[in-house]
C-alpha cells in the first residue's frame, strides 16, 4: 500500500469516442482486470481511480468515461461537455478497428477536446480497440497516420485479451509527467487545502512552475509558501 | 474522491447549472403566460411551442439535478433527488436508466441506503449485466457495513456505560 503522502499527483484522464467502441471496457480491464462479453452502455459518467507507479513515480489516475460524449448521449447532455473536459490533463480517444465510422469520427472527437478542454498541452492518445476481432477495417498504417498527423500517441488494444491496455494508460502517464506545467506536485494540493475537486486549484497558477524537477531538489524544505 | 459516491461536483458546475435552471424555468412560465394571454393563435402551434420548451426544460432540469445529487451539503443533494423523481415519472425509460442510477448515487450520498439499493435493484431488474451499476451497488454495500460498525461500536461503548453505572450504584446500594 503506497501511504497518500507518496502520491506525486492526481492526473484526470478523458475517454471519448463514439458509442459501443469500448471506452468502459478498457477502463474495467485496466482498473479491475476484468472483461464482460455485454457490457451495457454507459450511465451518466463512470469514474474509477487507480494508483499506478512508473518510474519510480506514484500517480493517483481518476479516470472518466462519460455517455453523455458519446454520440448516443452527445445531444442530449451537450451542455455538460465543458464540466467534463475540465482539467483534463490526458485523454485517451478510442475507436474500433472493425467499425471504419468509429474512426472517421475521431477528428470530430479530436475538434470538441479542443474545443472545450482549458489546458492546450493536454496529452491525446488515440487507441485502436477490438484488435481481438477477425473483421479488420482500419489498419494500423492509417491509424498511425492520422496519429502522427495530429501529433497523437498511438496504441493497438484488446478489452478481451488485455493487449496494450496497460501499455496505453502507462505510456499516457509518462508522457504527462515528462510535460512541465501539466500538472501540479500532490503537496502543494495540499497545502492549499482544497484537495476535493480537480477545478479550483489549478486555475490561476499556471505562470508558476514549481513542478521543475532540479530546482525541487535543490531546495532544502518542501514548503512552497516563500514563492507564492 | 475515491469513487462515483465521493465524487463532488465544482461549485461553478453547480453555480452555471443554478442559472440555466432558474432561467429556463422563467422563461417556460414566460412562455406559458405568453401563450395565455395570446387566444387566438393555432392550437397546434401552441402545443408545439409548449412541447418543445417543455423539453428543455426535462433536459435543464436532468443536467442541474445531476450537478445537485453531486454537491458537497445534503440539502441540494434533497433538492437533486426531487427533481430527479419528478423526471422519473415524466421520462421515457432511455432516460429513466439515467434517472435511476443518480437516484441511487443520490441517496447513498445522503446515507439513505435502504433507498438507494432500492434504486439499484430496480435498475439491474432492467439490466442485470450492468457493471457500473454492479459496482456502485458494492460501494453502496461496503459504506453501509462500515457505518454499520460504526454505530454497533457507538452502541456498545453506550452499553458499557450503562452497565458500570449500574455495576456501580448496585456496589453502593449493597454497601449501604
Amino acid at each position: 500500500m503506497v501511504l497518500d503522502q507518496d502520491v506525486l499527483t492526481v492526473l484526470k484522464l478523458l475517454m471519448i469516442g463514439e458509442s459501443n467502441v469500448g471506452k468502459s471496457s478498457i477502463l474495467l480491464r485496466f482498473t479491475e482486470d476484468e472483461f464482460h462479453e455485454n457490457m451495457q452502455s454507459t450511465v451518466g459518467m463512470d469514474y474509477r481511480t487507480k494508483q499506478v507507479t512508473i518510474d519510480g513515480n506514484t500517480v493517483k489516475l481518476a479516470i472518466w468515461v462519460s455517455h453523455f460524449n458519446d454520440t448516443a448521449g452527445q445531444e442530449r447532455f451537450r451542455t455538460l461537455t465543458p464540466s467534463y473536459y475540465r482539467d483534463g490533463q490526458g485523454a485517451i480517444l478510442v475507436y474500433d478497428v472493425t467499425d471504419r465510422v468509429t474512426f472517421m469520427k475521431l477528428e470530430t472527437w479530436l475538434n470538441e477536446l479542443n474545443t472545450y478542454c482549458n489546458k492546450t498541452d493536454i496529452i491525446k492518445m488515440v487507441v485502436g480497440n477490438k484488435i481481438d476481432l477477425p473483421n479488420r477495417e482500419v489498419s494500423t498504417e492509417e491509424g498511425l497516420q492520422f496519429a502522427r498527423r495530429h501529433q497523437t500517441l498511438y496504441i493497438e488494444s484488446s478489452a478481451k485479451t488485455a493487449d496494450g491496455i496497460k501499455c496505453c494508460f502507462e505510456e499516457l502517464v509518462q508522457k504527462i509527467i515528462q510535460t512541465p506545467g501539466l500538472w501540479d506536485r500532490h503537496t502543494l494540493i495540499n497545502s492549499y487545502g482544497n484537495g476535493n475537486m480537480g477545478g479550483v486549484r489549478h486555475r490561476g497558477q499556471r505562470g508558476i512552475q514549481l513542478a521543475d524537477d532540479a530546482q525541487l531538489h535543490n531546495r532544502p524544505s518542501n514548503c512552497y509558501c516563500s514563492l507564492i | 474522491m475515491e469513487d462515483v459516491l465521493e465524487e463532488v461536483v465544482s461549485s461553478d458546475d453547480l453555480k452555471f447549472g443554478d442559472k440555466v435552471f432558474i432561467y429556463l424555468h422563467c422563461s417556460t412560465e414566460f412562455m406559458q403566460l405568453y401563450l395565455c394571454n395570446s387566444r387566438g393563435y393555432k392550437f397546434e402551434r401552441i402545443y408545439n411551442e409548449q412541447l418543445r420548451s417543455s423539453v428543455i426544460t426535462q433536459k435543464a432540469q436532468f443536467e442541474y439535478a445531476w450537478c445537485l445529487v453531486r454537491s458537497k451539503y445534503p440539502a441540494d443533494i434533497r433538492k437533486g433527488i426531487m427533481l430527479l423523481e419528478d423526471l422519473y415519472c415524466n421520462h421515457n425509460d432511455s432516460e429513466k436508466r439515467d434517472c435511476l442510477y443518480y437516484l441511487a448515487i443520490g441517496n447513498a450520498r445522503i446515507k439513505e441506503y435502504t433507498k438507494a439499493l432500492n434504486y439499484v435493484r430496480s435498475f439491474l431488474q432492467v439490466e442485470p449485466g450492468n457493471q457500473q451499476v454492479q459496482h456502485l451497488e458494492t460501494l453502496i454495500k461496503k459504506k453501509m457495513e462500515k457505518e454499520g460498525l460504526y454505530g454497533m461500536a457507538i452502541a456498545g461503548g453506550v452499553i458499557i456505560g450503562i452497565a458500570s453505572i449500574l455495576g456501580l450504584s448496585f456496589a453502593m446500594v449493597k454497601r449501604n
